[in-house]
């Protein structure tokens, strides 16, 4: 009948041991209750047969007995007992035939059973009695059914009880709400992500706009969601780029091969189609690299392998190796450092970035001009900007340039894989800084170095994945 | 003479058959084993003078062959060859005992320089001056002469030259100096190793003197002695 699930859930057993526990509590409360109240009102009475022996002992002999005839007459629950007798123990006056057996006559109020005249119930009532010898030899006793008092009580009792089976089967009823409740949300989340395993990525897990824990789980996970379908366009898209990318070169290299093939004339000449061949191949294996390169970077967790990077120390060498390629082209390399300003980071990453940035200057600055190496201080943080007097970026192209394989029409010539920037933005996305490409004339890239988080930097990125490379 | 003796272990049969031409042609006597095991056991027993291991084997695989081998104290020079070329793998392969490190595919030169290489280590000498021909290089006043003449160089051209020196004679590759010299653990424009070169022989080599430093087409370089 009931989902076992549904039974031995968490809630519904939390909901449970609260229901037993505060129905043990209640119990304990009512049974406090219950015998104070019973002691209370066995108290007062106690204090009222007190008072009564005082009065009637008070009284002058003639008046006593007339009082306590009136005072059992006005006794219309038959609840009083009085009984004044005389030094033998025959009865002078009351209810009572005989003082009862037991009774101590000190004047203090003990249980006893009484013998009252002309009683019509079963059994002798149980009451609580005192007696007192009075100075002229008469003993005195006046006494209480409590019964009543217990009635009292008892009415208390169960009155009491009476709330507490409710309460129990409403912290119950509560307890599987909330059960049903929070099984059925998990549920839906269940069937969602199913659906998302299943290959259908557009889907997110539904949440209220409410501050409470499902929500802010839903919210976290669509967010994770976000970015992994973004990340799986990217790659498929990247399938795409490589398949056409690697075409070209290998087609050629086939080509050459076959004509090599059936047009050489002498050992050479096929020789040099061989050598073609390589060289094609050579190329579509350089891309292969890069892309893997990009890919390890890209989905790197070396973040763990970050340290103190002394960026003035990278710059100095990058422009210690490229001078002599500079050099051969007339070209001015120069490097302008600040300060010695340091970032947290991989060296080995971050000196790559530095190379693919100056070797992009050098190589698309014409003869003749310049490449300048900054390493400054600004507001946003640690600034490493590239600029050289070559044609730059045009404006419409300094988005598409990150895109895989961009090569821009004029550069079609130029050697690389065209996966150059793109190694840029990985290296410096895994860092957490922010690449900025400038729109020409003038190559003008820089790095900027954004004072970090800690370890859950890259998570921070999915409020506003457009942020990370930034063309202005 | 001896031949040189060199243990392959490689599964792909085809590669193995290419490796072994190749390295026969050259002059070094071959032995080739398709399965880690026997690999092993074959390191064993024929103690040969360089071992060429594929990294992907069956039965064991390469790195725990080489570190089994270094366990038990075999110092036979190992040349890594593997299709796994990120960073971490290069590290990996060095750290658990391999001397050199390849990414298949590979230029055969590239494998041959290496195995040279790797069979004609530099001895660590304590030496404060490197000889090579008529060169010169003080390893404390970070000087160089040629006979007489007193040569001028930029710090990454003495770390170069000193390289080269150590292995004088021997083909270095593109490959081999970017790791070595440089420290890349990337492959930039290689156009770098060009430009450097020719800048280091344009002050070793005068015009009139014989030429040191040679540019061996498709290969690589190579400082030779003349002697």
């Amino acid at each position: 009948m009931l989902d076992v699930r549904f039974i031995r859930s968490n809630t519904f057993r939390w909901a449970f041991g609260v229901a037993c526990l505060f129905a043990t509590f209640v119990t304990v409360l009512f049974a406090f209750i219950y015998f104070n109240i019973d002691d209370y009102l066995i108290a007062r009475s106690d204090r009222v047969i007190i008072a009564q022996v005082s009065f009637f002992s008070a009284l002058p002999l003639e008046r006593r007995v007339s009082a306590i005839e009136d005072h059992l007459a006005e006794d219309p629950r038959s609840v009083q007992f009085a009984g004044l007798f005389d030094a033998n123990g025959s009865r002078i006056a009351g209810n009572v035939g005989l003082l009862p057996n037991g009774l101590r006559i000190d004047g203090s109020v003990q249980n006893v059973q009484v013998a009252p005249l002309n009683w019509n119930a079963p059994g002798n009532p149980k009451v609580r009695a005192a007696a007192r010898h009075l100075e002229d030899g008469d003993t005195l006793m006046i006494a209480r059914n409590v019964d009543e008092t217990w009635e009292i009580s008892h009415a208390v009792g169960e009155a009491l009880a009476l709330g507490l089976l409710p309460a129990f089967c409403l912290c119950l009823l509560a307890g599987a709400w909330l059960s049903l409740r929070a099984q059925s949300r998990v549920e839906e989340v269940n069937q969602r992500v199913r659906r998302i395993i299943a290959g259908n990525l557009r889907e997110r897990l539904p949440h209220r706009n409410v501050d409470e824990p499902f929500s802010r789980l839903a919210a976290i996970v669509n967010g994770m969601l976000d970015e992994m379908e973004s990340m799986i366009s990217a790659l498929s898209g990247v399938g795409n780029d490589i398949a056409h990318d690697l075409r070209t070169p290998l087609t050629r290299a086939r080509l050459t091969l076959e004509r090599g093939r059936s047009h050489a004339g002498t050992l050479e000449q096929l020789q040099e189609a061989a050598d073609k061949a390589i060289a094609g191949i050579d190329q579509s294996l350089a891309i292969v690299t890069a892309l893997l390169r990009l890919a390890d970077i890209e989905n790197s967790r070396r973040s763990s392998a970050f340290g103190s990077v002394a960026l003035a120390d990278l710059i100095r060498e990058v422009s210690d190796i490229y001078e002599p390629i500079a050099e051969d082209k007339q070209i001015r390399l120069s490097v302008g450092i600040a300060a010695k300003l340091e970032v947290r980071g991989d060296r080995d990453l971050l000196f790559e970035a530095i190379v693919n940035l100056v070797d992009n200057a050098v190589k698309f600055t014409p003869e003749g001009g310049e490449v300048d190496i900054e390493l400054a201080q600004s507001e946003q943080g640690t600034v490493v900007r590239v600029t050289d007097t070559g044609p730059g970026i045009p404006r419409q192209e300094t988005e598409a340039v990150l895109r895989r394989f961009f090569r821009s029409d004029k550069m079609r010539n130029t050697p690389g894989v065209g996966l150059g920037l793109n190694l840029v933005a990985a290296i410096v996305k895994l860092h957490g800084f922010r690449l900025v490409i400038h729109p020409g004339p003038g190559g003008r890239v820089e790095i900027i170095c954004t004072r970090q988080e800690r370890a859950g930097q890259r998570s921070g990125q999915l409020e506003c994945p457009e942020a990370r490379f930034q063309a202005v | 003479m001896l031949m040189t003796k060199v243990l392959l272990i490689e599964d792909d049969g085809e590669t193995a058959q290419e490796i072994s031409a190749e390295l026969t042609d050259r002059g070094f006597e071959v032995e080739w084993s398709s399965d880690g095991i026997d690999g092993l056991g074959k390191a064993r027993s024929l103690r040969p003078d360089a071992m060429i291991v594929d990294r992907l084997l069956p039965g064991m695989d390469g790195l725990t062959i080489i570190d089994t081998l270094r366990r038990d104290q075999v110092r036979t020079p190992v040349l890594v060859l593997s299709a796994l070329g990120a960073v971490d793998d290069r590290v990996r392969g060095l750290r658990m005992g391999g001397d050199d490190y390849l990414t298949k595919p590979f230029a055969v030169v590239e494998l041959i320089a290496r195995i040279e290489a790797l069979l004609r280590r530099p001895v660590e000498t304590r030496e404060t001056t490197l000889r090579a021909g008529s060169l010169e290089l003080d390893l404390i006043e970070r000087t160089v002469r040629r006979g007489e003449r007193k040569i001028d160089l930029l710090p990454r051209e003495f770390r170069l030259l000193e390289y080269m020196m150590r292995r004088s004679d021997q083909l270095l590759t593109r490959a081999m100096l970017l790791e070595e010299v440089w420290n890349y653990k990337f492959v930039p424009t290689t156009n770098l190793v060009d430009v450097h070169m020719g800048r280091l022989r344009h002050k070793v080599d005068w015009p009139g003197e014989a030429q040191m430093i040679h540019n061996v087409r498709g290969a690589g370089f190579i400082l030779r002695t003349l002697a």
